[in-house]
């Protein structure tokens, strides 16, 4: 068992994801406190220019280069990083939190017999143990795990947790042999699709007015509407309003959907679960209205009413209406 | 092609609710708790119901649980499940999903399966991990935030959700787990003559099977979150705190007047 740190870098599309910078970070803090280096690990099929400029983040990269890794898939991921564990296995193994990040940490996980944790929103070394901070239903609980293992642990990181890692000059690049079987590739990616643009884009709107379950009636939308419209702005959604199809996919303010980062963000009705947060907390002024004072969007906004939507925004809407 | 498919719910306090830390700070106050039905695995169990509707064959649900997790089989059952399997777990708040994607894994090894449904997450713990577990234990390629499922000859085509909107298509063979995203399909109502009929439905219960784990796991402590400042609230009835929400937004330019 080493020391290291072994980060697992994400890109698509020539690019490297933004989440990949922090747990960079936070890779270094865990190095610190095992006593070895954070390193990190690069996977695809020619990424050289991607593993240089992740190198300039002072940290040096392993590169697994092989047309089976030329698209992610979670078997021909899965069959590098076993590869680069059994050979040098590090004391923790840290992946982003994203799509990618939870749909290979846990396989790898289980086919390798390791200890893992997922979604933490802080992680640290304890000795030998590991100690994972988490968060429990819809954000209302903070929990703390400790998990002791002499084998490496599989850790993914909530992104947003820390501040990603600034470029602090050039670690080394190696290559690191591999054979991978492109037959256990699996799944076989086949494309990437993009969603069809013919509505508003809400990340380039200065205010948005978002309605979320709150709202309990499509009809009410027109509440949200008439906010919106008051304020200069435009309407988005949380992701069960889109799912409901109330709303166009293209409205869904979250992880999955739109990052925004408006002057105004009016949230009405919206709990504030991670993956809704995830794409508006770097809004100017996050105003939330809601009825449950203990809603995780009470702790993103600025100003915040406790309060029925129902009731508060047609009031509102008398007032702005002079 | 009949498919032989399980599907894996679980069952979880309402998050909507608000909780208390039990005494002793190692759960939640569970007396009073609501429980429901996870999410996610709704759209499970319909995509589940549907693809046996499209090819034929059985759906199996699945759960690890105490015995009250029963309610979110007859959910399942009621809905179009044929049968129903309970791994009797009787630890309350199941934090570790290590130990838990282990009991399953071991009670799915038994029943048939080209298909092996979870939802993307369980909204209680929000791992995200016990489907991929699940894979990794069971040898079965995977997919995850699962919107569509296309089976084609001997495979299936799926689209999985990424972050910002884009979706990515893939293919794979069978057998295969899949994790199913929210909005992923319009889960039924249970019709009242079928849930009456899954009232009745045996559920098969099945011991835990001893596993072995590769770590030690404890729960430290569980705390209220720390509060991060958070926001200034206004106080006050509905047309006070519009009176103030009016003002704030008139100061600072969004409005008018």
């Amino acid at each position: 068992m080493g020391a290291d740190i072994l980060v697992v870098a994400e890109h698509l599309e020539g690019k490297l994801a933004p989440a990949t910078l922090e747990i960079v970070a936070k890779g270094r803090e865990l190095a610190a406190q095992a006593g070895g280096s954070a390193k990190a690990v690069l996977l695809g099929h020619g990424p050289e220019a991607l593993a240089s400029e992740l190198a300039s983040y002072g940290l040096d990269v392993l590169l697994g280069d092989d047309p089976a890794l030329e698209a992610y898939s979670g078997g021909g991921y899965a069959q590098a990083l076993a590869s680069m564990l059994a050979a040098s296995p590090p004391r923790v193994l840290l992946l982003a939190h994203t799509a990618q990040g939870y749909d290979l940490a846990p396989a790898l996980a289980a086919s390798g017999d390791l200890p893992l944790v997922t979604n933490c929103v802080d992680v640290r070394l304890e000795g030998g143990s590991l100690v994972a901070t988490r968060r429990l239903l819809n954000e209302k609980v903070q929990a703390e795990f400790e998990i002791g293992s002499d084998r490496t642990y599989v850790v993914t990181l909530r992104p947003g947790s820390v501040k990603p890692a600034t470029p602090t000059g050039a670690g080394a690049v190696a290559r690191v042999p591999m054979t991978i079987d492109g037959a256990k590739a699996l799944p076989r990616f086949l494309r990437i699709e993009r969603p069809e643009v013919s509505d508003i884009d809400i990340a380039s709107a200065d205010v948005v007015v978002s309605a979320g379950r709150g709202i309990q009636k499509k009809e009410n939308l027109a509440l949200v509407e008439e906010l919106a419209k008051r304020l200069g702005g435009v309407v988005g959604a949380s992701r069960p309003l889109t799912d409901m199809e109330w709303l166009p996919k293209t409205r869904q303010v979250g992880q999955s959907g739109k990052t925004v980062r408006p002057k105004l963000y009016v949230a009405c009705g919206i709990s504030g679960a991670m993956q809704h947060v995830a794409g508006m907390k770097d809004a100017s002024l996050i105003v939330a209205i809601n009825t449950d004072p203990s809603a995780p969007i009470f702790e993103v906004a600025h100003v915040g009413v406790v309060g029925n939507v129902l009731e508060v925004l047609p009031a509102l809407l008398k007032e702005l209406r002079g | 092609m009949p498919l032989n498919l399980v599907v894996c719910v679980k069952q979880i306090p309402n998050p909507d609710l608000q909780f208390q830390i039990a005494p002793g700070g190692l759960d939640i106050r569970r007396e009073t708790l609501n429980y429901k039905v996870n999410g996610a695995d709704e759209y499970a169990l319909e995509a589940a119901v549907r693809l046996k509707e499209k090819h034929g064959g059985r759906v199996v649900a699945i759960t690890a649980g105490p015995k009250r997790a029963e309610t979110v089989l007859r959910e399942a059952l009621a809905k179009g499940a044929d049968e129903a399997v309970r791994v009797a777990y009787d630890d309350p708040a199941a934090f570790d999903v290590g130990r838990v994607a282990r009991l399953l894994a071991a009670a799915i090894r038994t029943i048939p399966h080209d298909l092996v449904l979870t939802g993307v997450q369980s909204d209680d713990l929000i791992n995200s991990a016990t489907g991929a577990l699940l894979a990794g234990l069971l040898g079965l390629p995977h997919a995850s935030v699962v919107t569509n499922v296309d089976v084609r000859d001997g495979g299936l085509e799926v689209t999985s959700e990424l972050e910002g909107g884009l979706q990515r298509v893939a293919s794979m063979p069978r057998p295969a787990l899949l994790t199913i995203q929210f909005g992923a399909n319009v889960p039924r109502y249970a019709p009242l003559p079928a849930i009456m009929k899954a009232s009745r439905q045996p559920i098969k219960e099945v011991a835990s099977s001893e596993v072995s784990l590769p770590y030690t796991f404890k729960v430290r402590r569980l705390i209220p979150p720390p509060s991060k400042g958070g926001a200034e609230l206004i106080p006050g009835k509905a047309d006070e705190q519009a009176k103030r929400l009016a003002q704030l937004f008139r100061e600072k330019g969004f409005a008018r007047g």
